[in-house]
C-alpha cells in the first residue's frame, strides 16, 4: 500500500476537466514532481491533495486513510506556495509557530521545533522580522520552514522557486532535496521547470491537459520519453518528420534530406508518418570529410552561430531542411560560425512517435 | 519671497472653498456658545444654551435614540455587508459583478422613496409598528450597500490564498477568520462601521417615516422648524459635529500612523539584508 494514493481523481470546472482520471501511488520517502505546462492541471491536482479543492470524482488516500471528504485542516499535510503567502501581520517566529499552535503542541516542544527550523534554514536572527522586511529568498525559507515545522505527513510544494532568481533557485533545489531526505516524508513538487523537476525528483509525473502522461523515474522520463509530448517538453530536442520503414530488427525514417536509423518500433505501422526526436546533447559534431563513412543518422550542416553556455556550447546549425541545435561540452573540439560540420547521433538516441500525436 | 499671481489665485480659491464648506458650521458653533445666539458677532461667550440643552429631556431622549439607531444599524449592516463582501470576493466568478450591482443598487433609490416603501412594507407584510426597530431595518437597506462598497474597495486587495495557507496549516475555518482574515481586514470593517453609523445617526428621510413617535435628533430638529428654531438646537448640532469630528480625527490618525493600513505593511521598513 502506497503512502499517498490518488484513485481516479477528476475535477470538473464547467464543461472542462482540469484533472482527468488521475491515478498515482506515491511512496513515503519519495520526492515526486508534477511537471507540466501552465494550465495543465498540476496545481489543481496538488490542491486536491491538500483538500483545498474537492475532486468531482475519485478518492485521495494519505497514509492509508481516505481523506477525500476531509477538510484541509484535518489532513495533516503542509504546503509551500509560489507567492510564499506568509502571514503579513505576524513575525517570522509567529509564522513558524502557527502550525504548531494549531497542533496544540506544548510550548517547550514548540520552541524546540522552531529553533530546529531556524537552524536548518539559517533563519536565526530574523525571528522578529515581518515578512515584508525579508528578501525573497528569506521569505521562501520561512515558507519552507512553516511547511516543515509541523512534521506533516507530506509536504506539497506549488512552484516554490518560481519567484526566485536562478542562482538562488539552484541553491534552494539542493536544500529542499536535503530536507526531504532527512525528514523521510514525501514531497510533491509542482513545477513547469524541467530542470527543477530533474534535479530534485525521484520520480516525475508529466501532466498534460489534466492527465498524467507518464509517471516514471526521472532518468526514464528524460532518456526514454513515452510520448511525443514528453519528448518535446522534457529536454531540448531536434524534430525530424518522415516516413517509417521497418526492416527486421531496425527501422529507418526517410525524412527527405536525411535518413534516420533506429531500433524497430513494432507498435508503429510500416509506412506510417512519424516524428523523430533527437536531444540536442545527443548530437555530435565532426569534420565534413567523415560524412561518407557515417551513412544514416548523419547530415552535413553549417554552423550558423555559437551560443556559449559556460561548460558547454550550443551550436545553431543550418542544413538542407532547416535548423537544428547541438550542444556539446567545451572540452571537445570547438567549431566556430561558418564552419562546415557533420552532425550525427546514435540510433538509440532517436525517439519515434506517430506524427499525428506529435502534432497535437 | 516673490508671490506670483497664479499662486495667489490658487490659495484664494482654496481658502474660499474651505470657507464655503465650513462657515455655516462654524456659525452654528459660535451661536451655540454665545449669549447673542441669533447674531454671534462678536461672540459673547456663554454656556447658557449648552446647559439648557442638558436640561431638555426631549433632546436627551432623541440623542439616546439616535445613538442606539446608529450603533444597531452600523453593527447589522457591517456584519451583513462583511459576509456578503467576503462571499463575493472569496468565491468570485462570472456572476460576481451581477451580484455586486444588485447589492449596490439600493444606493440609487431616493431615500424618501426608500422610507415610504419601507413604511408600507413593514406595516403591510411584517406587521411592524412605527418604532426604532423598523427604522433600524429600513436604514440597514441603504447602509448595507454603502458598507459593501466601502469594504469591497478595501477587501479586493486581500489575498484570499492566505486563508488557504492557514487552513492547510491546521486552522479551522473559524480560526482562519479570526487569526488571519480579520486581523488583516479590520480597517475596512471599521471604516464601514463608522460611515454607516454616521449615516444612520444623521438620517432623516428614511427614519422619519418609520420612527412613529420615537424621537431622534434629526427628527426632533426637523420638528423644531414648526415651532421656531431654538438655540438649543444649535448647541445640539455643535455637539454632534464635535463627536463626528473626533471620530474622523481618530480615523485620520490611525491611517497616518499606519495602524490602519491595509494588509501588508506599506513598504519595507528596513532594506532586506
Amino acid at each position: 500500500m502506497s503512502y499517498i494514493s490518488l484513485d481516479g481523481v477528476s475535477k470538473q470546472y464547467g464543461a472542462a476537466w482540469a484533472v482527468d482520471r488521475v491515478a498515482m501511488a506515491i511512496e513515503k520517502n519519495e520526492f515526486v514532481s508534477l511537471l507540466g505546462p501552465s494550465g495543465s492541471g498540476k496545481t489543481t491536482l496538488l490542491r486536491i491533495i491538500a483538500g483545498l479543492e474537492k475532486p468531482t470524482n475519485g478518492r485521495v488516500l494519505i497514509g492509508g486513510e481516505d481523506v477525500t471528504d476531509l477538510p484541509p485542516h484535518k489532513r495533516g499535510v503542509a504546503m509551500v506556495f509560489q507567492e510564499f503567502l506568509l502571514f503579513p501581520h505576524r513575525t517570522v517566529r509567529e509564522n513558524l509557530a502557527f502550525p504548531l499552535r494549531m497542533l496544540k503542541l506544548p510550548k517547550t516542544e514548540a520552541d524546540e521545533r522552531i529553533d530546529w527550523v531556524l537552524g536548518i534554514l539559517s533563519l536565526r536572527g530574523l525571528e522578529g522580522r515581518y515578512p515584508n522586511q525579508l528578501s525573497g529568498g528569506q521569505q521562501q525559507r520561512v515558507a519552507l520552514g512553516r511547511g516543515l515545522v509541523g512534521r506533516p505527513k507530506a509536504l506539497l510544494l506549488d512552484e516554490p522557486l518560481a519567484n526566485l532568481d536562478r542562482e538562488l533557485r539552484q541553491e534552494m533545489e539542493v536544500e529542499i532535496r536535503k530536507h526531504q531526505t532527512a525528514l523521510g516524508i514525501p514531497f510533491i513538487y509542482v513545477t513547469h521547470n524541467q530542470e527543477e523537476a530533474l534535479s530534485m525528483s525521484d520520480r516525475i509525473a508529466v501532466v498534460r491537459n489534466g492527465r498524467i502522461e507518464d509517471f516514471a523515474p526521472r532518468a526514464e522520463i528524460y532518456d526514454r520519453p513515452k510520448t511525443a509530448f514528453i519528448a518535446q517538453f522534457v529536454g531540448r530536442s531536434n524534430r525530424f518528420v518522415g516516413v517509417l520503414k521497418r526492416e527486421g530488427a531496425t527501422a529507418a525514417i526517410d525524412a527527405g534530406a536525411v535518413a534516420l536509423a533506429t531500433a524497430d518500433r513494432p507498435e508503429l505501422k510500416d509506412g506510417a508518418a512519424v516524428a523523430a526526436y533527437v536531444k540536442n546533447e545527443k548530437i555530435r559534431l565532426r569534420t565534413p570529410e567523415t560524412l561518407r563513412a557515417l551513412g544514416a543518422n548523419a547530415l552535413a550542416a553549417t554552423v550558423k552561430h555559437v551560443i556559449l553556455r559556460g561548460a558547454y556550447a550550443e551550436y545553431v546549425l543550418t542544413w538542407a531542411a532547416g535548423e537544428m541545435i547541438a550542444s556539446r561540452p567545451r572540452a571537445e573540439v570547438e567549431f566556430s560560425a561558418g564552419d562546415a560540420v557533420v552532425a550525427h547521433w546514435d540510433p538509440a538516441d532517436v525517439d519515434v512517435f506517430p506524427e499525428k500525436e506529435a502534432a497535437a | 519671497m516673490r508671490f506670483r499671481p497664479g499662486k495667489i489665485a490658487l490659495i484664494a480659491a482654496v481658502v474660499v472653498s474651505y470657507l464655503f464648506l465650513y462657515l455655516p458650521i462654524v456659525h452654528i458653533g459660535l451661536a451655540s456658545l454665545s449669549r447673542n445666539s441669533s447674531f454671534p458677532y462678536p461672540p459673547h461667550w456663554s454656556f447658557a444654551t449648552m446647559s439648557r440643552l442638558l436640561g431638555n429631556s426631549l433632546y436627551q431622549t432623541a440623542l439616546g435614540n439616535s445613538l442606539l439607531l446608529g450603533v444597531l444599524v452600523a453593527t447589522l449592516s457591517t456584519a451583513l455587508a462583511g459576509a456578503a463582501t467576503i462571499g463575493l470576493m472569496r468565491h468570485a466568478g462570472r456572476k460576481t459583478t451581477l451580484f455586486l450591482a444588485l447589492f449596490i443598487a439600493p444606493l440609487f433609490v431616493a431615500e424618501v422613496l426608500l422610507g415610504i416603501s419601507s413604511l408600507i412594507f413593514s406595516g403591510l407584510f411584517l406587521g411592524l409598528q412605527g418604532n426604532l426597530g423598523s427604522a433600524v431595518l429600513a436604514n440597514v437597506v441603504h447602509c448595507f450597500s454603502y458598507a459593501l462598497l466601502i469594504m469591497a474597495t478595501q477587501l479586493y486587495r486581500y489575498d484570499w490564498r492566505l486563508d488557504d495557507a492557514a487552513m492547510v496549516f491546521g486552522a479551522t475555518p473559524a480560526r482562519t477568520f479570526f487569526e488571519v482574515t480579520l486581523p488583516l481586514i479590520w480597517p475596512g470593517l471599521l471604516g464601514a462601521f463608522i460611515v454607516t453609523f454616521i449615516m444612520a445617526f444623521n438620517n432623516l428621510e428614511i427614519s422619519f417615516y418609520l420612527l412613529g413617535a420615537t424621537p431622534t435628533l434629526p427628527s426632533v430638529a426637523w420638528g423644531a422648524l414648526r415651532y421656531g428654531v431654538k438655540p438649543e438646537l444649535y448647541a445640539l448640532a455643535t455637539c454632534v459635529n464635535l463627536v463626528v469630528l473626533c471620530v474622523l480625527a481618530v480615523m485620520f490618525v490611525l491611517m497616518r500612523t499606519g495602524l490602519a493600513t491595509f494588509g501588508h505593511r506599506p513598504e519595507r521598513e528596513r532594506a532586506a539584508v
